[in-house]
């Protein structure tokens, strides 16, 4: 009982324009998830693997100053990253091959731990977005207020991409704020000024189709698991088909030697059956916004891929829920 | 924008309004009327009460069909429609992880109230609504009634001046149910707030409704205020009797008055005029009767319900 209760009273102020509602589905859905340990656990460990391209940046640049360092930044480049000629370069001007250094790493870092990261995390978030609402009937307290299946959609999708673009986008943006504070003048950012915006690029690549596949996913089905099933099926079955097909006509495995073998000389074709593996195409799509895709197939298939699932994917949710609010 | 029903002269008007749901036809040509007040919204199950609902919230696509909900054109500014009223879903519905004050100030938030006056008007209503300390526990917890009362809030937190209420008493103890409606009889008689009550349990619109409007098999059947309703076709009066009214009743038809007997003994004698009513106590004493009650006679609400109902099922 209030202390001093006042009845009902008439509200008469102002309300927030309709645009901004969005946001609200959006702010509750990360407040809910953030409350869950395991959540915030996971995301702190997501930042760990920064370690090592921010490492690999401070060694590039250490390396102008310290030839011990350079002959580590050497090995590095002509070893795991099959880049000799970039290794030649980096002994004879550093400054040249900066930007390429630098996007190489922050690539290498979207590209193997946050992908898996991001497999993890979406499969943990979304799927109980959209089919928690479902079971809770949650759907009619939303569209009675002002808000249509489009704006709903958009506010779940960005509980996602919020989690996403911390374990993804920031500590991406972060490294390249790094590299210049470690570099030996600001002159540098004229150099790498479209860093950021490949960050951003490759994140819209990762956020948005992913997105879309695991919230049409939560749309299908009231029970979350379900639809987390179907999320880590869909990459390990995709993974493993890619990995099977590609790799099933090489009959002789390559000699074992230091780094990584040679794929060249088996003459591989690592794009004929990559579609199949949302892994590898979001991996092929990313390579081509950093300017390093390494394969020689178009990419524009992927590209098809991506937008096509991206807008099947929504249209599933809306017609879902449309359909949930029809009976 | 501010509205207030109570300057409005109609709150909802349609026209010929029809939805089906492939071959099963859930409103057939609904025009109906509805004034600033409570107006109840009655009919069996499966009569249409929730399509038509939704319908007004544009939830659900009608074929045909046009209108307005306070005064503003409908089906085509629905959006700008929900912004101006509160709506009570029969549903038990919630959003999973929140709690009650949360749930009520996101629903406030989603109206467009800025984020702190949100939560304290979330407040204000939980107050109202008598949601008590339960407001800091998980909505997945709450019991039936604490849940009707908190869709009630939910419904009510952006002061809407037209609220739908769909069976809002269901689950709801005598205690509660009673609060409910002295709540809703507070917003239209305090507030000037319309409401539209839909429920199937008629004592709670005799109780709060000024108008009534029943949906049978699609179909507006009856829409009519509630005192024209009660109004018999013909003056009648009702007498309760202590003891056996048999003497009585018999003594009556043979003097030409047309009694009925209801099922706990009291009589119904109809087409009788004010004059009349002297002969009625002569009547009483020289058969003995011990007349207990003798008030003019009002058309049951239960009754109106089945005998329209009842139409429908013979056709």
């Amino acid at each position: 009982m209030p202390v001093h209760d006042l009845g009902y009273r008439n509200w008469e102020g102002m309300r927030t324009a309709r645009i901004l509602r969005p946001i609200f589905v959006a702010r509750s859905g990360v407040s809910l998830v953030w409350r869950r340990r395991w959540l915030r656990t996971m995301l702190m460990l997501a930042w760990l693997p920064i370690i090592v391209p921010a490492f690999g940046i401070f060694a590039f640049e250490y390396s102008a100053t310290e030839p011990e360092m350079r002959q580590v930044v050497v090995q590095v480049l002509s070893g795991p990253f099959q880049r000799p000629d970039l290794a030649q370069q980096a002994i004879s001007d550093p400054a040249e091959v900066r930007h390429e250094v630098w996007t190489m790493l922050i690539l290498t870092f979207f590209r193997y731990p946050q992908l898996s990261a991001m497999v993890l995390l979406v499969g943990l978030i979304a799927p109980m977005l959209v089919s928690y609402d479902l079971r809770s009937k949650a759907y009619l307290l939303y569209f009675s207020r002002p808000l249509s299946p489009t704006e709903y959609i958009l506010g779940k999708a960005a509980v996602v991409w919020f989690f996403l673009g911390m374990i993804v986008t920031i500590p991406a943006l972060l490294l390249y704020v790094l590299g210049i504070l470690l570099s030996p003048n600001l002159s540098v950012i004229g150099e790498t000024w479209d860093i950021p915006l490949r960050i951003l690029g490759a994140s819209v690549v990762l956020l948005v189709p992913t997105t879309a596949v695991a919230t049409c996913y939560s749309s299908s089905t009231s029970e979350s698991r379900y639809a987390s099933f179907a999320w880590f099926a869909t990459w390990i079955l995709g993974f493993v088909a890619y990995q099977f097909l590609t790799f099933m006509n090489v009959r002789r495995p390559p000699r074992r030697r230091r780094g990584r073998p040679d794929w060249q000389e088996l003459d591989i074709d690592f794009d004929r059956y990559r579609l199949l593996s949302p892994y590898h195409t979001l991996g092929k799509v990313e390579s081509w916004v950093f300017g390093l895709d390494p394969t020689e197939g178009s990419v524009w298939p992927a590209i098809c891929l991506l937008f096509i699932i991206t807008v099947v994917g929504f249209w599933i949710v809306r017609r879902r829920i449309i359909a949930r609010l029809s009976v | 924008m501010c509205l207030k029903a109570s300057n409005l002269n109609t709150i909802v008007e349609l026209s010929s309004v029809t939805k089906s749901y492939r071959e099963v036809a859930a409103l057939s040509g609904v025009s109906l009327r509805v004034e600033p007040g409570v107006t109840g919204l009655l009919g069996p199950n499966g009569s249409g009460k929730s399509t038509l609902i939704k319908s007004l919230l544009g939830l659900v696509r009608t074929q045909q069909g046009s209108g307005s909900v306070l005064g503003m054109e409908w089906p085509q500014r629905v959006r700008e429609i929900r912004d101006q009223v509160g709506y009570l879903p029969e549903d038990d519905c919630y959003i999973a992880g929140l709690n009650g004050i949360e749930s009520v100030a996101f629903m406030a938030h989603l109206a467009g109230l800025p984020a702190t006056e949100g939560l304290r008007r979330a407040h204000e209503i939980c107050d109202f609504c008598d949601i008590g300390e339960e407001r800091y526990r998980p909505v997945e917890s709450y019991s039936t009634g604490m849940r009707q009362k908190l869709k009630f809030a939910q419904a009510l937190v952006h002061d809407p001046p037209f609220l739908i209420l769909d069976e809002p008493t269901t689950g709801l103890d005598p205690d509660q149910r009673e609060a409910m409606l002295r709540r809703i009889r507070t917003l239209y008689r305090t507030h000037g707030k319309s409401i539209l009550l839909s429920t199937h349990i008629l004592p709670d619109v005799r109780s709060v409704c000024d108008q009534v409007i029943m949906l049978v098999g699609g179909e507006v059947r009856i829409i009519d205020t509630l005192e024209n309703l009660s109004r018999p076709a013909e003056p009648t009066v009702h007498i309760a009797i202590y003891g056996d009214s048999t003497p009585l009743a018999g003594r009556l038809r043979e003097d030409g008055f047309s009694v009925t007997e209801d099922s706990d003994g009291s009589l119904r004698i109809a087409g009788i005029d004010t004059d009349q009513i002297s002969e009625l106590w002569q009547k009483a004493a020289e058969t003995g009767a011990c007349v207990r009650r003798l008030t003019p006679a009002m058309n049951s609400l239960d009754e109106i319900f089945f005998h329209a109902a009842s139409e429908t099922e013979l056709r």
